[in-house]
């Protein structure tokens, strides 16, 4: 981590320790602590669960959930044999217990209670095993039911935190965006802004892909104006810049291409022969202008005899 | 100059923190005026039960008298009254009957301590809110010298103490946050005050191969030393270490050193040693990346000390303000209060071997400066020349506070503990000097625990 690169004399606890929160604060991408999130999360679970997007009482449904049944302890009865004949009534019950057995047979004439024995044992047994059965279900249904309420809240929070991450990217894309935008305009309008000194050739411009093509385009891309024909005096030991924008040496018997320089301040150049008067244009005397992408050194003899289409000073030979 | 210096506990294998301090302190003044240590016959902290049998023994060279309890402490009456005093409006009786309840309630040794007042210079009392600090401060104003090692729970709220601290001849504070803290419940700035804390034996080299190949430690790793028990912030440890390892692919295994007072989980990435010697236990900082202090309270933090002496980082827990305090001051130290601070704040230790060398380095300056044993037994010895000199200091003690009478005692019109210590600030005191600084404006509210 190069930031965190440092001598020990430069170790400052606090300043680490605020570098360590801003790191969590990107990484979570707004000031939001855990809570907060958890808190927009369940907004946005409540969301989730509106009566309009979902269904009008799922909501109420969730959160009156009534637990699932469960027979943690389940008082079956028992009928056995002697059930029938059991009493209630402590020492005593036992007495009546007898004699109710010995009047059994008496019983068996007005009705057989053996089937009603059966099947009430056979119920006691089918309501034991059910119960557990219940149990058990309600059980795992419990853990079912917290489990998808668990994944769901997950799922939502973990949404939430991917949405904030999404909009601060969005919000850091823009924002670059601009500055690139700005660096853009800067860039042109600096460029716009460079004075170059007497001699100095102005770089030309890259080519636009929707500027016409012309002969002496100038530095900043504009449409060349229209060459006029310097009447005055010609220029006496003007140095002209080559191609890469350095000050040419003067170039024995040759002149050196002024081609496409633009802007205002030409006039301004010292010794260039600017405001001297219009110099003389002959043929051998015009110099080629210098195409957008030449990179002729500027005073070779070849520069000499080239016709030049326009151009705004000519140098002496 | 002679002086007795009276704690709870004592005894040469007694490692609770205000009884190791009172114990290196006994030594180490030793060599430089008559020491005798008054303490009781207890040696477990939860009971007070009498263990050593009562006298005068010898421990380390010097002599150690030792008083009967009068009773054991009974948990669940002193978890009422703690309630009662801590949570409820309440009167001064109910502290007094706190504090009879706390313990170890010794009134041989008060006696002992009167009746031989003459016999000794200064009496330096440990530990502010035990019995014996209490009535020997109120008993000896002008001859006490008051060790207060408090932390920030609801006992530094009760008012029974206000004139413990503003009674006492000097005070020697662990910590810039302790001075701030009784500063604030007590009003005694008048009172000489200087924070000192205490020193360790750090040795000058340590064996960490040995310690890896002793106890099995093969791979990077993390040190806690102390009780394992969530009242040190453990189980908060535990779940960052589980989650920091989940997600970290390298991860980083913890290391525990100290008492279980609870489970420690089976993880692949803890391990816990058990109790081991100071000769383990540096060998054990030398090899480790770094030390973990999850505590929410400490009035000093003697490892954190010494971890710093050996030139280790510390990652303490920012909950904690003296040990916030102190990562700042020492520069040798980062802290954490959630999960996130935690794993960055390991990230960046571990990742960078510059900084955390650069961290340890200034622990180990930080030690040399301020907790190397010449410079303690400097301040002590100042304090009380200091003491021997100044007649307003003794004047200002000598009048102790007259306890309110019966039916005042007995009003239930003091606020509680946790009401009283809500309203003191929080959070760690600038500066680089031990002495320097001032409490900041956070108003983070106090947190307190129920002892």
């Amino acid at each position: 981590m190069a930031q965190f690169n440092m001598r020990t004399d430069a170790v400052d606890v606090e300043k680490i320790m605020h570098r360590i929160r801003a790191r969590i604060r990107d990484k979570r991408g707004i000031d939001y602590t855990d809570d907060e999130v958890r808190e927009l999360a369940a907004v946005q679970l409540e969301r989730f669960l509106d009566p309009k997007a979902v269904r009008s009482d799922l909501v109420e449904q969730y959160q009156r959930r009534r637990p699932p049944v469960t027979f943690e302890s389940f008082d079956n009865y028992a009928f056995e044999d002697d059930t029938i004949y059991r009493s209630s009534r402590g020492g005593f019950g036992s007495l009546v217990g007898w004699c109710r057995r010995l009047l059994n047979p008496i019983l068996k004439l007005f009705f057989n209670p053996g089937p009603i024995i059966d099947v009430l044992h056979k119920q006691s047994e089918i309501n034991t095993k059910l119960a557990g059965s219940i149990h058990a279900a309600g059980r795992q249904q419990e853990a079912r039911d917290a489990l998808n309420f668990e994944i769901f809240n997950n799922v939502v929070v973990e949404l939430t935190k991917v949405g904030i991450e999404v909009k601060n990217l969005k919000m850091q894309i823009e924002s670059m965006s601009s500055r690139l935008d700005f660096d853009e305009r800067r860039a042109r309008a600096l460029e716009g802004a460079v004075q170059y000194r007497p001699g100095v050739t102005k770089p030309e411009p890259p080519p636009q892909p929707t500027a016409p093509a012309t002969d002496a385009s100038d530095a900043d891309g504009e449409v060349a104006r229209p060459k006029r024909r310097r009447r005055r005096g010609r220029r006496r030991g003007s140095s002209r810049s080559d191609s890469s924008g350095q000050p040419a040496t003067p170039a024995a018997g040759g002149e050196s291409a002024m081609g496409g320089l633009a802007g205002p301040d030409d006039d301004s150049h010292a010794g260039t022969g600017h405001g001297q008067g219009p110099d003389p244009v002959t043929p051998a005397s015009m110099p080629n202008p210098t195409p957008a992408t030449s990179t002729t050194p500027v005073g070779g003899p070849s520069d000499v005899e080239r016709p030049a289409d326009g151009l705004r000073g000519a140098t002496e030979s | 100059m002679r002086l007795a210096i009276v704690v709870q506990r004592y005894g040469a294998d007694i490692n609770g923190g205000a009884e190791l301090h009172a114990r290196y302190i006994a030594e180490h003044l030793a060599p430089h005026a008559s020491v005798e240590i008054l303490t009781t016959c207890a040696r477990d902290y939860i009971t007070w039960r009498n263990e050593w049998p009562a006298g005068v023994e010898d421990i380390n060279g010097l002599p150690v008298r030792r008083f009967p309890v009068a009773r054991e402490r009974d948990v669940a009456d002193f978890g009422r009254r703690s309630a009662s005093v801590f949570e409820r409006t309440h009167s001064l009786n109910d502290e007094l009957a706190w504090l009879d309840s706390e313990g170890p309630t010794s009134p041989a040794l008060i006696e002992y301590a009167r009746a031989h007042r003459d016999e000794v210079d200064y009496f330096i009392l440990f530990s502010y809110r035990y019995y014996h600090a209490y009535h020997l401060a109120r008993a000896l104003g002008s001859q006490s010298v008051l060790v207060p090692t408090a932390e920030r729970d609801p006992a530094i709220g009760l008012s029974l103490f206000g004139p413990v601290f503003r009674g006492v001849r000097a005070l020697m504070y662990n910590s810039p946050e302790e001075r701030a803290m009784i500063h604030a419940v007590s009003g005694n700035e008048a009172v000489p005050g200087v924070v000192v804390g205490v020193g360790s034996n750090v040795p000058t080299t340590a064996d960490p191969l040995r310690f890896r190949k002793t106890f099995g430690v093969l791979d990077r790793f993390m040190l806690y030393v102390g009780r394992i028990d969530e009242n040190k912030g453990c189980r908060e440890l535990f779940d960052f270490v589980t989650r920091y390892n989940a997600r970290d692919r390298v991860g980083l295994t913890l290391v525990l050193v100290g008492q279980a007072m609870m489970p420690v989980p089976a993880h692949p990435r803890i391990r816990h040693l058990g109790f081991l010697d100071d000769a383990d236990k540096f060998d054990a900082l030398a090899a480790a990346e770094l030390l973990v202090m999850p505590s929410y309270f400490e009035s000093l933090s003697m490892v954190a000390i010494e971890a710093w002496g050996m030139g280790r980082p510390v990652l303490a827990n920012a909950t904690c303000d003296v040990l916030q305090g102190q990562c700042l001051r020492s520069n040798a130290g980062l802290y954490y209060e959630s999960y996130e601070e935690f794993a960055e704040a390991l990230h960046v230790l571990l990742a960078n071997r510059e900084l955390a060398a650069a961290l340890g380095r200034n622990g180990r300056a930080f030690f040399a400066r301020h907790y190397s044993w010449p410079v303690i037994e400097r301040a002590y010895l100042d304090m009380l020349h200091r003491l021997g000199g100044d007649q307003r200091s003794t004047a200002v003690a000598s009048a102790t506070e007259v306890r309110p009478g019966w039916f005042a005692r007995r009003r239930r019109v003091i606020p509680s503990g946790q009401s009283q210590l809500a309203r003191l600030a929080a959070g760690p005191v600038r500066g680089t000097a031990l002495d320097a600084g001032s409490r900041p404006h956070s108003t983070r509210p106090g947190r307190g625990r129920h002892r």
